[in-house]
């Protein structure tokens, strides 16, 4: 299977880099054609510019490299992995200029004549979110971890009828010890085994 | 009332646009006191940048702007959002902006050996939202409405405990009339002008 993991933290000596790599190893080991955008690394643009704002609903609405070559590979890919730590509720907003500027029109959906949306991400089979938390499992909960609804529902809508989700979270970071945090990327590495 | 507006659209020809400047008339109209942050004129950069992220629980404000944003939330007793709605929530510049400007110190606390953080925005009683979606209200909520909830429920944890939340919104907005635009512009002006201190302040102003 083709994956894309898609990672968004600033700093390359996080916790999120680590599972990142874990789930990177077991997914070459079981044979699947791994591409990892790290969105920080490659220096992708957060904000959508005016100018895109206004190609938006052009023909051509991809007008930086970057966003073009990550929406080519979000247009072959089957699975998508998305690494992220949750901050105020939601994803990075790295993460979420991500999806405003690579799943254009076209991409990550398709406008049909009357302005309704149709799914554009019909070959996508599976999508993963593994996020790492600082509030306990029921704080976030009430605050309805709206990182996770936009990707497993907002985006999931888009993608084929039988697309499968699956969500990976660990929680109140700041307090789990260094066996805890192996026992998670133990369980990363589980999870992308049997993807 | 003290009324602090953030607007975030890339274009300032838009219906955003124009929702901002109806609002802020009719904001100023009623008499309140109102301060705008437009991020996008700002260059605000949302990304947190990896310095900030290692200094998270002591920040240093090396930007500029930052600090005159904390010191505008610092000042305001209502705080209103202007964005559209992009993938179901705020577009990347504002979460980008919550990411950067709500930090420790300002908008929450943390004790020593705590590990539950303390609100410190209870200066702020209103928490007002102005939105457009391109999709409709059915679909907005089958893909959960995160852009509401994140303001109405996780930054409203960091306001005053009785904060009141407006939420205005158009459905639909590519398939709209005029006629349907102009009267939100209208419903905008309606509900900012309208816009009442907390029902606290006004007992305190009244004498019995």
């Amino acid at each position: 299977m083709r994956v894309v993991v898609v990672v968004a933290h600033p700093d390359p000596n996080s916790f999120t880099h680590a599972i990142a790599a874990t789930a990177r190893e077991a997914l070459t080991e079981r044979g699947h054609e791994v591409t990892v955008l790290d969105l920080y690394a490659d220096e992708f643009r957060t904000a959508m510019s005016p100018d895109e704002r206004r190609a938006y609903h052009s023909e051509r609405p991809l007008l930086d490299p970057v966003a073009e070559r990550h929406a080519g590979l979000v247009k072959q890919t089957e699975a998508f992995v998305f690494v992220y730590p949750t901050w105020w509720s939601t994803m990075p907003a790295i993460l979420k200029g991500w999806l405003e500027r690579v799943m254009v029109p076209g991409i990550g959906f398709v406008l049909d004549e009357h302005h309704h949306v149709r799914r554009g991400l019909t070959q996508v089979r599976r999508i993963v979110g593994i996020s790492t938390y600082g509030s306990r499992w029921w704080c976030v909960k009430a605050m309805h971890d709206n990182g996770r609804r936009t990707l497993l529902r907002a985006l999931r809508l888009n993608t084929a009828v039988v697309t499968r989700r699956s969500w990976l979270g660990l929680y109140e970071i700041d307090r789990r010890t260094n066996e805890q945090r192996a026992a998670f990327l133990h369980r990363v590495s589980d999870r992308m085994r049997s993807l | 009332m003290r009324v602090y507006v953030v607007y975030c659209h890339p274009d300032p020809g838009s219906f955003t646009a124009a929702v901002r400047s109806r609002a802020t008339g009719a904001l100023e109209a009623a008499g309140h006191q109102v301060r705008t942050s437009d991020l996008y004129a700002d260059g605000f950069e949302p990304a947190l940048s990896r310095v900030e992220r290692r200094e998270y629980l002591t920040p240093r404000i090396d930007d500029p702007r930052v600090a005159e944003y904390c010191a505008n939330l610092r000042w305001c007793n209502a705080l209103v959002f202007v964005y559209p709605t992009w993938w179901s929530g705020q577009p990347a510049m504002l979460t980008g902006w919550l990411d950067r400007v709500l930090i420790r110190g300002v908008a929450w606390d943390l004790r020593d050996g705590s590990t539950r953080i303390t609100a410190r925005l209870t200066n702020i009683r209103r928490l007002v939202t102005i939105t457009t979606h391109g999709s409709s209200r059915w679909v907005n909520l089958a893909e959960g409405e995160t852009g509401r909830r994140v303001i109405g429920r996780t930054v409203r944890v960091l306001c005053h405990r009785f904060a009141r939340t407006t939420w205005v919104a158009m459905y639909n907005i590519d398939r709209s009339t005029d006629a349907e635009r102009n009267a939100f512009l209208d419903r905008v002006a309606h509900r900012m002008h309208r816009l009442s201190p907390p029902s606290t302040e006004i007992a305190a102003s009244r004498r019995w």
